[in-house]
């Protein structure tokens, strides 16, 4: 139940990994992200549970969501058995809290994402303070905050194009970031760059991704 | 209001990703309560995150994965009790997102004339988040910082190096800073404050402070 002291274990070896595959791609070739399966939308799926508790919408999304929600936390570090654990628990909270997901502001994908990541971090800092107190009111993640209306953001597809067309070492650093929940001053570390380096290549694709996606302010 | 100064990129990049140890992440949280563009930013970083997720290739569930879930699901929701008394006179997002804010709260002491502190928490490390609370008009002894610093401010203004700092504003200071961060006149100022080591104080009248502070 370490999941974030196993995350830093691996981690040189599979940034060695993306590092080495992004450099044999090199610049020209880029990488389609898979973005929405095949039948029902993923986010009517969630409406569906929210307006009538329709259980084959929350067993569609759990066959999708829970063996990927079970892979991010892996990659983080987590064990197989925490990370089966984390990924049932998420998808519980998405049938426990569909009433609070807008699909007009947020995509399936992100919702799910934000879930998972707060349980991730509610399990470390349980585990960092075992007798702590255990404030059950305290929500596990924030619902769409209300005043969004950042419309692109519900589309998944556009969502992974923005993602696609970033210029690979931006899209390397993005990635790192995310799929080794390591702070940006760690990742220059292991990539051997300089921390200015990856803050503006991080710079760099945020502003392309918020260009893309159509930041509101 | 929208605050004037928010954390970098980096930083709600690393917010994001769930990177951030929790004084800093609660820092930028307070923030995020009162700056609607920061959390606009977030929510582009948080698509971002779960395109990456749905493009992972699947880790298999157990066989008997789906029948689990669905069992769970059927089960009565322990309603947890909410307890919420006492409100602070703190934002009303400090107590629906920071709740260990909001309790701290309660445990402030008077460390000197006009100033209060209340441990948030303390990291193994020696890092940690605390409210301060400092009169109106009065300054805290100059002082650099042994590391850096994170502040966001909950109630009240305070001015440094000719800057003013409002309720939400995000500040972040790194050992290279020297200052003497006053309060405005109009009334007492309330901050939440991350700090990965001690105080320096310059000076003597901040070194006699320190000890009675404890920051």
């Amino acid at each position: 139940m370490h999941v974030l002291s196993n995350a830093s274990r691996g981690l040189g070896v599979a940034l060695a990994a993306d590092h080495k595959a992004t450099r044999q791609c090199g610049a020209a070739r880029r990488v389609t992200l898979r973005a929405q399966p095949a039948g029902r939308d993923l986010s009517a799926s969630i409406v569906a549970i929210a307006t009538t508790g329709d259980r084959d919408a929350f067993a569609q999304l759990f066959e999708h969501f829970a063996p990927r929600v079970k892979s991010y936390l892996v990659r983080l570090g987590a064990g197989s058995d925490v990370a089966e654990e984390l990924a049932q628990d998420t998808l519980l909270a998405v049938w426990r809290r569909a009433a609070a997901f807008d699909p007009s502001r947020a995509a399936a994908s992100t919702w799910v994402f934000t879930i998972a990541r707060n349980l991730r971090i509610d399990l470390a800092r349980r585990e960092r303070r075992p007798q702590g107190p255990d404030d059950p009111s305290r929500a596990a993640f924030d619902p769409a905050p209300p005043d969004l209306a950042l419309s692109i953001l519900q589309d998944e597809k556009r969502i992974a194009r923005a993602i696609e067309v970033l210029p690979p070492e931006q899209s390397q650093v993005v990635r790192l970031a995310f799929y080794f929940d390591k702070p940006h001053s760690e990742i220059a570390a292991e990539l051997g760059l300089p921390l200015g380096t990856v803050k503006s290549r991080l710079r760099l694709a945020v502003a392309r991704l918020r260009a893309a996606l159509g930041d509101a302010s | 209001m929208i605050p004037q100064y928010h954390p970098s990129e980096e930083r709600l990049c690393d917010h994001t990703t769930g990177a951030q140890a929790e004084g800093p992440a609660s820092v930028i949280t307070a923030h995020l309560g009162a700056c609607q563009p920061c959390r606009a930013r977030v929510r582009v970083l948080e698509a971002v995150g779960g395109a990456l997720l749905l493009d992972l290739d699947p880790a298999p569930m157990h066989a008997d994965a789906l029948a689990v879930a669905l069992a769970r699901i059927e089960r009565p929701v322990d309603k947890a009790p909410v307890h919420r008394s006492q409100s602070p006179p703190l934002p009303d997002w400090i107590d629906d997102k920071l709740p260990e804010v909001r309790d701290a709260w309660r445990r402030r002491r008077w460390a000197a004339p006009g100033v209060w502190v209340a441990p948030v928490r303390r990291e193994r490390d020696g890092a940690r988040s605390y409210l301060l609370r400092v009169g109106p008009s009065m300054s805290v002894p100059k002082h650099s910082h042994r590391g850096s610093e994170m502040v966001c401010v909950l109630k009240g203004a305070y001015v440094d190096g000719g800057s003013t700092h409002r309720v939400g504003d995000f500040v972040e200071n790194d050992a290279t800073v020297v200052h003497v961060p006053t309060v405005t006149p109009d009334g007492e100022c309330v901050c939440l404050v991350y700090a990965d080591a001690a105080l320096a104080p310059r000076g003597w009248i901040g070194r006699l402070f320190q000890p009675f502070v404890g920051i």
